[in-house]
C-alpha cells in the first residue's frame, strides 16, 4: 500500500472507529437515561407466541382495555385474561379467523384451542413494560384518578405489536406526579 | 496470521469468560413473561385478604382475635392487640377454630331421628324449629331441661330470656365445675361476684396452689402475658414464683420453688402460712384481726406448721419459710392464687377460702399486684351447675321429672363421672334435642340434632371472666358467611334458633329478631353513654368502630372497691373424706389437655396434636408416675396398666415415667376416651373422667374432681406413648439442680 493512501485511510480509520464508538457511547448513555434507540430492531415489541393484534380489538371490534386487563382499576396488576376468556369471546361471536383478510389469523386464533384432547396450554407472553424489581407501580390509583391506559402505554390501539413508547424512567415517574401534585414520597413507589 | 500456543489461550479464556459474564446480563425468563392461564375464575384473581375483629369464648377464657380472610374463607386467627385481656396473644384452643369452621364431620343440616335408636332423616329448618316448639309446648315446662355449657355475653341473656319466658330448666354444665368453687371463696371473703382479676404483671412474688395458670387454668393467654411482664417486664426487677401443686405441671416447671402438697391439703397449708404469719406479726392486723373473729393467732393454733406438717406432706420448717418469704416486704406485692385441683377437693371451699384470705394478710386486695376487683357484668352469666345439682338433675331424668332435655355444647354423656351413668339417664327421658355442630357422646342420643354455628360464623359479645379490671366487652362478629349454607338447610346461630322458637311460642322478653339485632341493641345502649374506648357522634360511626376495634371497653369503669367486712376463717379443717389409702395408694391427679382441655376440644386435630408441655406426648392418654413408685410395680415406660378407682371402673393406659412426678401421685391427662365425636376424638385413649368418684366439695357441692384415689396394676401389653421426647437424645444440664421434690 503506497503511502499516500495510509495517509488517508489511516484519518478515515480514524474517524469511523470514533464515530462507532461515539455512537456506542450514545447508544449506552441513551439507553440509561431514556430508552435506546429504534435501531437494530431495539425499538421494536418482542414477538409474541401469539400474534395478537390490539388494532383489532381496540379499534375494529371497539373493546374497552379493561374488558380484558380486568383488574387494571382494582389491583396492582392490569391483569391478562385467561386463555379460556379469549376462547369464549372467539366462541360467541364465532370469529375463527376464516373471515379475516390477514394471512395469519386462522392459524392464531387456531393456537388458543390447543390439543384436541389436552386442551390449551398457558399463553407465556412477553413483558413489554418492565420495571426494576425494587419499583412497586400499582395500576389501581392511576386507572382511579381518571389517567388513561395511553398516558403511559401510548396509543395501543393502533399498535399491531406491542412496543413501549414511555421511557418509564423515574425522572418520568416523579415528573407526572408533581404535574399531578401525587405524592413524591420516596415510599410512595419503593417499599 | 501465526497463531501461538499462547495467543490461543488468551483468546480462549477472553471468550469464555465473555460468553459467562454476558449469559448473566441476560434479563432471567420468568421475569419477562406474564402467563395467561388457561382457566382463571374471575373470583379468584383479586388476593385480597380481609382481618375481621371478633372474639370468642373459649370454656372458661375469652380472647379477642383477628380472623384472617380470603375470598370469603377464613384462614387464620391471630390475637387482637387492641383487645385488652389477650393483648395481641391467642391459644392454641382459638388457633384451632378455623378446624371447627371446616371440619369435615360437622353436622351440616338438621336431622330428625326415624325411629327410636334408628337412623337420622335431613330436615330443613322450617320443620327442625316447628319439631322444637311443639317439644317444648307439649308438656309442663318443669319437665324440660336446657343445658349450656358456660355462657357469657348476649347469647347468655337470650338463653336467660328463653328459658326465664318458658319456665323450663336451665343449667349450665362444665366438666370440671369451671372453678365454681373458686368463685364462691372470693364472693365469701371479699364480697366480689365478678371473679377479681389476678395483676400478675405487677406482682413482685406470687404464691399459687395448684392453679396451672400458664398451662390452661381459667384463661392461660391472659395470665402468660402477665407473666412475661412479672419475670421480664422492663423497668422492674423479676418476680418470684412459688408453686404448691401435686403435679409437675406447666407452672411448676416455670416456679422458682415448687412444692408438693398432698392433694387436699392446700387450705391446711395456706392456714399454716396465716397462722405463722399472725403468730410473727408480720400479717396486716386489721385482716389478721377479721380473719381470726379478733382472737389473734390462737385461733389458728391448730394449723401450726409443725401439727399439719405431716398431713400436708411439707417439713414445718419449709412451711415457716414460706410464711417468711410470703411476709417479707421486698415481696410487695405480693399475690396469692389457687384453683384447679386444689379446688377440686371435698374440702374445696375451706382449701380457697384459707388460700385467698392471706391477699387480706398481705395487703393485696383490690390493688396492683394483687388481686383487682371487676365490675359487675353488663350482660347475663350462665354459670356452671354444681355435681350435686347435675346428680338431682340425673336422678329427675330417671324419675320421669324431666322428659325432655334441650343440650347445646354439654356433653353430659361423657363429662360426668361414669359411676353416674349419665348416658343411661339420658337414655330414659322421651326426647333429646342437641344443638351442636358435631355428633358427641350425647347428640348421639339426640331424637332431634338442630347444628348450629361455630364461633366464627355468628353474632355475640363476651365479657370476659375475669376481666381485666374494668368493664370490657368483646364482640363478636361473623368473620366468614356460614360455612354450610344451603338455603333452608345448614346451620343456625344458636341464639337465633332460640329467638325464633321463643317468637314462635310467644315468649315475652325476647323483642330481637335476631342475634345480630340483640348485639346491635347492647351497642345502641352503650352509644348513648358516650363514654370508653369508642365514642362517636352517630350510631352509625360507633357500630362501624366497635366492630372494627373487636369490642368496646372502659378502663374508668372500674368496680368501686367496696366489701364487706371479712368472714373468719374456720379453726378446724373439714374430713378427707376420699377412699381406703391402703386399698387405693395412690393419688389422682387429672389435669386438663393443654389443647383438648377436659374434651371439649377433642374434635379438633391441631388441639390433639398439641405436645403436653411436660411429657411431650399427644393425641393419647398416659400415666404419669415416679420411677420409684414404677419400680415397685416392676413397670416401665410404655406399659399399659389398669387404673382403678374406688368406682370400681377402669381405664387403660400407658405409663410414663417422670422423675419428677412425686411417688404417691399418678396424673393422667382428660380429654381422650370419646366413643363418637368425631372421628378425630373416637375410640382415642381412655377417658380419665369415667373412673372419679362422684364426690363433691362439702360445702358448695361442686364437683371435687382431684379428691379420687387409685391403684394400679399391670397388664402383659404395651404401647408406645406418642411423644416427642426422645427424638434428640437428652443431656444433661449443668449447673444447679432444677428439681426440687420435697418428701411426699
Amino acid at each position: 500500500m503506497s503511502n499516500s493512501l495510509i495517509k488517508i485511510a489511516v484519518p478515515v480509520i480514524g474517524l469511523v472507529a470514533a464515530l462507532v464508538l461515539a455512537f456506542v457511547a450514545y447508544f449506552f448513555v441513551l439507553a440509561w437515561w431514556s430508552q435506546p434507540p429504534a435501531v437494530l430492531g431495539f425499538g421494536d415489541g418482542p414477538t409474541q407466541p401469539i400474534a395478537f393484534p390490539h388494532t383489532v380489538h381496540v379499534t375494529t371490534a371497539g373493546l374497552d382495555c379493561q374488558f380484558c386487563h380486568r383488574i387494571a382499576s382494582t389491583e396492582e396488576a392490569a391483569g391478562v385474561p385467561a386463555v379460556a376468556q379469549c376462547q369464549f369471546c372467539h366462541d360467541f361471536t364465532r370469529i375463527t379467523g376464516e373471515e379475516s383478510d390477514s394471512p395469519t389469523a386462522e392459524t392464531e386464533i387456531a393456537k388458543l384451542i390447543g390439543d384436541p384432547l389436552e386442551g390449551p396450554d398457558p399463553i407465556n407472553w412477553v413483558r413489554v413494560h418492565r420495571l426494576p424489581d425494587h419499583v412497586q407501580f400499582v395500576h389501581a390509583p392511576h386507572i382511579q384518578q381518571g389517567f388513561s391506559c395511553s398516558t403511559c402505554h401510548g396509543d395501543i390501539a393502533s399498535m399491531e405489536v406491542v412496543e413501549q413508547v414511555r421511557n418509564l424512567k423515574m425522572r418520568d415517574c416523579v415528573d407526572c406526579h408533581r404535574d399531578n401534585e401525587a405524592p413524591t414520597d420516596c415510599t410512595t413507589c419503593h417499599y | 496470521m501465526a497463531l501461538t500456543r499462547r495467543q490461543f489461550l488468551k483468546w480462549a479464556g477472553v471468550t469464555g469468560i465473555g460468553a459467562v459474564v454476558f449469559n448473566g446480563c441476560r434479563v432471567p425468563d420468568h421475569e419477562i413473561q406474564v402467563q395467561s392461564p388457561v382457566e382463571m375464575p374471575e373470583d379468584l384473581v383479586t388476593g385480597r385478604d380481609n382481618y375481621y375483629a371478633t372474639t370468642a369464648q373459649i370454656g372458661a377464657a375469652s380472647e379477642g382475635l383477628l380472623v384472617r380472610v380470603m375470598e370469603g374463607r377464613a384462614k387464620k386467627i391471630e390475637g387482637n392487640p387492641d383487645h385488652p385481656v389477650n393483648t395481641g396473644k391467642h391459644g392454641i384452643r382459638a388457633e384451632a377454630l378455623l378446624q371447627a369452621l371446616y371440619h369435615p364431620d360437622r353436622i351440616k343440616h338438621p336431622l330428625l331421628r326415624i325411629a327410636k335408636g334408628g337412623p337420622y332423616r335431613r330436615i330443613d329448618w322450617a320443620e327442625g324449629i316447628q319439631r322444637l316448639t311443639a317439644i317444648i309446648s307439649d308438656r309442663p315446662s318443669s319437665e324440660v331441661l336446657l343445658a349450656t355449657p358456660l355462657l357469657r355475653g348476649r347469647v347468655a341473656d337470650v338463653v336467660q330470656a328463653f328459658a326465664d319466658g318458658s319456665g323450663i330448666r336451665l343449667q349450665g354444665f362444665d366438666a370440671l365445675g369451671c372453678e365454681s368453687v373458686t368463685r364462691e371463696a372470693l364472693r365469701q371473703l371479699y364480697g366480689q361476684n365478678a371473679q377479681p382479676d389476678f395483676d400478675i404483671a405487677h406482682a413482685s412474688y406470687i404464691l399459687n396452689f395448684g392453679a396451672d395458670f400458664l398451662g390452661t387454668w381459667i384463661n392461660p393467654t391472659h395470665f402468660s402475658r402477665g407473666y412475661g411482664e412479672f419475670r421480664q417486664g422492663d423497668g422492674r426487677s423479676r418476680g418470684r414464683l412459688v408453686h404448691i401443686g401435686a403435679r409437675y405441671s406447666t407452672t411448676a416447671a416455670a416456679a422458682d420453688h415448687w412444692v408438693y402438697a398432698t392433694p387436699g391439703s392446700e387450705g391446711l397449708l395456706a392456714m399454716s402460712i396465716a397462722y405463722t404469719m399472725i403468730d410473727e406479726g408480720t400479717a396486716d392486723s386489721d385482716a389478721a384481726s377479721a380473719l381470726t373473729g379478733g382472737a389473734g393467732a390462737r385461733a389458728l393454733q391448730a394449723f401450726a406448721p409443725e401439727r399439719v406438717a405431716a398431713q400436708v406432706g411439707v417439713d414445718a420448717h419449709v412451711i415457716t419459710e414460706l410464711a417468711h418469704e410470703l411476709a417479707d416486704k421486698k415481696h410487695r406485692p405480693a399475690l396469692v392464687m389457687g384453683g384447679g385441683p386444689a379446688a377440686a377437693q371435698v374440702n374445696g371451699l375451706f382449701n380457697m377460702m384459707a388460700v385467698y384470705a392471706l391477699n387480706a394478710l398481705v395487703g393485696s386486695v383490690n390493688r396492683p399486684g394483687g388481686l383487682v376487683f371487676n365490675p359487675e357484668p353488663i350482660s347475663g352469666r350462665v354459670s356452671s351447675s354444681s355435681l350435686r345439682e347435675w346428680k338431682q338433675t340425673l336422678a329427675d331424668m330417671r324419675s320421669g321429672d324431666i322428659t325432655a332435655v334441650l343440650v347445646r355444647e354439654a356433653d353430659l354423656a361423657y363429662g360426668l363421672p361414669g359411676a353416674l351413668d349419665a348416658r343411661a339417664a339420658l337414655r330414659s327421658v322421651d326426647t333429646i334435642v342437641s344443638f351442636s355442630s358435631f355428633l358427641d357422646e350425647t347428640s348421639e342420643l339426640a331424637d332431634l340434632i338442630l347444628p348450629c354455628h361455630t364461633p366464627l360464623e355468628e353474632w355475640g359479645t363476651d365479657e370476659p371472666n375475669p376481666g381485666p379490671g374494668y368493664t370490657t366487652i368483646g364482640f363478636q362478629q361473623p368473620a366468614v358467611n356460614r360455612f354450610h349454607n344451603t338455603p333452608g338447610y345448614g346451620t343456625l346461630s344458636f341464639g337465633d334458633v332460640l329467638l325464633q322458637t321463643g317468637s314462635q311460642l310467644g315468649l315475652p322478653d325476647m323483642p330481637w329478631e335476631n342475634m345480630r339485632e340483640a348485639v346491635r341493641a347492647l351497642a345502641q345502649d352503650l352509644h348513648a353513654q358516650g363514654r370508653g374506648s369508642v365514642v362517636q357522634p352517630t350510631f352509625a360511626e360507633f357500630w362501624k368502630r366497635t366492630l372494627e376495634r373487636g369490642g368496646w371497653w372502659d378502663t374508668g369503669a372500674t368496680a368501686d372497691g367496696s366489701r364487706p367486712d371479712l368472714p373468719a376463717l374456720p379453726t378446724s379443717a373439714p374430713a378427707d373424706s376420699s377412699a381406703d389409702p391402703n386399698r387405693y395408694p395412690l393419688h389422682l391427679v387429672p389435669f386438663e389437655g393443654i389443647g383438648v382441655g377436659a374434651g371439649q376440644y377433642s374434635h379438633l386435630p391441631w388441639a390433639q396434636s398439641a405436645p403436653d408441655p411436660i411429657t411431650s406426648a399427644a393425641w393419647d392418654t398416659w400415666v404419669e408416675l415416679n420411677p420409684h413408685t414404677a419400680d415397685e410395680m416392676g413397670l416401665k415406660n410404655n406399659d399399659v396398666v389398669i387404673v382403678e378407682s374406688a368406682t370400681g371402673r377402669t381405664i387403660r393406659a400407658s405409663v410414663y415415667i417422670n422423675p419428677a412426678t412425686p411417688p404417691a401421685v399418678a396424673a393422667v391427662p382428660m380429654g381422650q376416651g370419646h366413643r363418637a365425636f368425631t372421628s378425630y376424638a373416637a375410640r382415642r385413649g381412655a377417658n380419665v373422667l369415667d373412673i372419679l368418684e362422684p364426690a363433691e366439695d362439702a360445702e358448695t357441692g361442686a364437683f371435687a374432681w382431684g379428691a379420687t384415689r387409685v391403684r394400679i396394676s399391670g397388664t402383659t401389653r404395651t404401647k408406645v406413648v406418642p411423644k416427642l421426647e426422645g427424638i434428640e437424645p437428652a443431656r444433661q444440664l449443668h449447673g444447679e439442680e432444677l428439681i426440687f421434690v420435697h418428701k411426699a
